[in-house]
């Protein structure tokens, strides 16, 4: 499955003195490889998560366009493309998404049942769970886990869909070294399994995983 | 939608504290709505019952009618009331120019002591002249009423042995009448020569009788009157008032007219409570739908990242404030009805207003409709909080909520 970009740019609306647009993606190019785990580094507000973002069809963009297997993202209406996305781009957003009131099994089980229909994936995720160590926690409501366990559960969730695509924001932020070993071990074995890996991280010691690193500076994005 | 189904109802079960603040605010809706509702329907009930059971054009009463146990307080509220006109002042009466039918009617009131059951009003009628209290009748029993029958309103209790005692006698209790919500539903209904019996037993029985001396078959308490076509009620009751003293004539219009005019006073201020009341609600709930909304900014966001489309959402809060405010209604109408029922009671006594409870069709229908508008209003007012998040780009839900 290949995604790519075409020329995307994102303009944000910036009110306060001299009201302006804030350019956060110059145009870009870009194509996500299959089969490869690509990282995207760069300094904080140089556009990263603006771009993933617009990548996984979470953010449109101001111009441009965003190609899943030569199909416009943006010009699918919305329906179709959250079921898109739901099937075919696993996103570990940033920060801490646990939904409370759910357990982690239930979390980790939710982007199955949306389009799932009765297909319950419920192995699938204990398996997931134990790859990422947390499969103790399946009963355990998601406001008690700690913010390491949380990403896992996040982790787990993203790759619930087997989707061809992963997407993930500083995956490993908030965990340990063992812990961010085990999940840049399993991004790679996705990368092997023939999945378009991307994911944006500040860490030296993830970037040894890496396939291809792309840096971004400004919103603009030259290959490192 | 079987996603959004089980999900929000995961989500009610699992925030008991917002799905039940939730659905108390409802419940204050649907209670408003239903105590009103039931109140103003009640009230016009009433007061349509009062228009049919007086059934005659102009009400005739001796001028000692007035005050305390007059024809007002006997239809409305059920006091007890004796007065008599002679059989004089009832013969011309009768033959007042413009008066089709006049039919006497002659009220005893029970002792409340060993010799009567219960202190009753008793009103004696005139089978062969009455047009008043025997279509009534008609409409809960169509046998004869025979000398010693009684016909009691609906709220007279009847033992089992279907007797009443007056004055030391037993009668049969032949029917008991539909319930009107006036007065007259605690009242006896006999034919002329029963109470007649009943006056001489009182007479002999109680040296205070005031009916002691009054003969029914020439006194009357009250004249109904159907006035002859191209005569108006209100120039016959004039010629009456004018001609015959010691009578008071009464035009049925201006009695149900007061009761209307008093009625309308109650329903506008029933109505404008209640609609203080809803909007009040209706904003609390804004503000509340609005705070929670916002509150769910992430979870709504985290929800779409996983690929739940814009639909998806919005039929997650749809589900979920219908279900919470289903309940909240259901609730609310509940109270509404332990509420509304005694309370009826009260307002009738308390504003001397006729009170009639809807039958089990209006009732089904009024418990429906505040179910319905209620529940709806809740829903309708979550959407309109959810339609301004689920709208919004996703990156930029979750970037608010970094």
């Amino acid at each position: 499955m290949k995604l790519s970009a075409e020329k995307i740019t994102r303009n944000y609306f910036r009110q306060g003195k001299g009201t302006n647009f804030f350019t956060a993606v110059a145009p870009v190019d870009f194509t996500l490889e299959e089969g490869k785990l690509t990282e995207l580094v760069g300094r904080s507000g140089s556009g990263k998560t603006t771009f993933i973002n617009m990548l996984a069809g979470l953010l449109t963009p101001t111009e441009g366009r965003v190609l899943l297997d030569g199909r416009d993202l943006y010009a699918m209406d919305d329906n179709e493309r959250s079921a898109v996305r739901s099937g075919s781009i696993g996103v570990i957003p940033q920060g801490q998404t646990g939904l409370q009131g759910l357990t982690v099994l239930e979390n980790v089980l939710i982007p199955s049942a949306m389009y799932g229909g009765s297909k319950t994936k419920t192995e699938l995720a204990h398996k997931l769970l134990e790859k990422m160590g947390i499969d103790d926690l399946c009963d355990v409501y998601s406001n008690e886990l700690s913010g390491g366990e949380l990403r896992r559960m996040a982790i787990a969730r993203a790759l619930i869909n087997e989707p061809k695509i992963i997407i993930a924001d500083e995956p490993t932020a908030d965990l340990d070294d063992d812990t961010t070993k085990q999940v840049m071990e399993l991004f790679k074995s996705k990368a092997t399994e023939g999945c378009s890996v991307l994911i944006v991280t500040h860490e030296r010691e993830s970037m040894k995983y890496a396939d291809l690193i792309y840096k971004m500076e400004n919103g603009k994005l030259p290959k490192e | 939608m079987g996603f959004s189904f089980n999900f929000a109802l995961k989500n009610i079960r699992r925030r008991p504290f917002r799905s039940v603040s939730l659905a108390v605010i409802v419940l204050f809706l649907s209670f408003t709505l239903f105590v009103g509702a039931y109140t103003i329907i009640s009230l016009q009930n009433g007061l349509g019952s009062y228009r049919a059971r007086l059934g005659a054009d102009i009400v005739v009463v001796p001028n000692s009618a007035k005050g305390h146990g007059s024809v007002d307080d006997i239809l409305l509220q059920g006091i007890t009331g004796t007065y008599y006109m002679s059989g004089k002042d009832g013969a011309k009466i009768a033959s007042t120019s413009g008066v089709q039918a006049a039919s006497k009617q002659f009220f005893l009131t029970s002792a409340k002591a060993s010799c009567c059951s219960s202190r009753v009003q008793i009103i004696g009628f005139d089978p062969k002249t009455d047009f008043s209290v025997m279509p009534w009748i008609g409409e809960s029993y169509s046998g004869e009423i025979g000398d010693g029958d009684v016909v009691v309103g609906a709220e007279v209790t009847v033992p089992d042995n279907r007797l009443l005692k007056f004055y030391g006698e037993n009668y049969h209790v032949a029917a008991v009448l539909e319930k009107t919500g006036t007065g007259l539903d605690t009242a006896v209904y006999a034919t002329m020569n029963t109470v007649r019996q009943m006056a001489e037993d009182a007479s002999n029985l109680l040296d205070t009788a005031p009916y002691k001396g009054v003969d029914p078959q020439q006194a009357a308490s009250a004249v109904l009157i159907k006035v002859e076509d191209g005569y108006s009620p209100e120039e016959v009751a004039d010629d009456i008032n004018i001609h015959i003293t010691k009578v008071q004539a009464t035009p049925a219009r201006s009695m149900v007219a007061k009761i209307s005019g008093g009625l309308e006073g109650v329903s506008k201020i029933i109505g404008a409570l209640v609609g203080i009341i809803w909007v009040l609600a209706v904003a609390v709930l804004l503000i509340v739908f609005a705070m929670l909304t916002n509150e769910r900014r992430k979870e709504f966001a985290v929800l779409r990242v996983m690929g739940a489309s814009q639909k998806m959402l919005f039929s997650v809060m749809w589900i979920e404030s219908l279900v919470i405010s289903l309940i909240g209604a259901a609730a609310g109408l509940a109270c509404g009805a332990a509420v509304a029922i005694p309370l009826g009671t009260t307002l009738k006594g308390a504003l001397e207003l006729p009170f009639l409870s809807p039958n089990p069709g209006v009732m089904s229908v009024l418990c429906a409709a505040a179910l319905l508008i209620s529940a709806g209003a809740g829903a309708v007012v979550a959407l309109i909080s959810a339609a301004r998040i689920t709208g919004s780009e996703t990156a930029l839900l979750i970037r608010e909520d970094a």
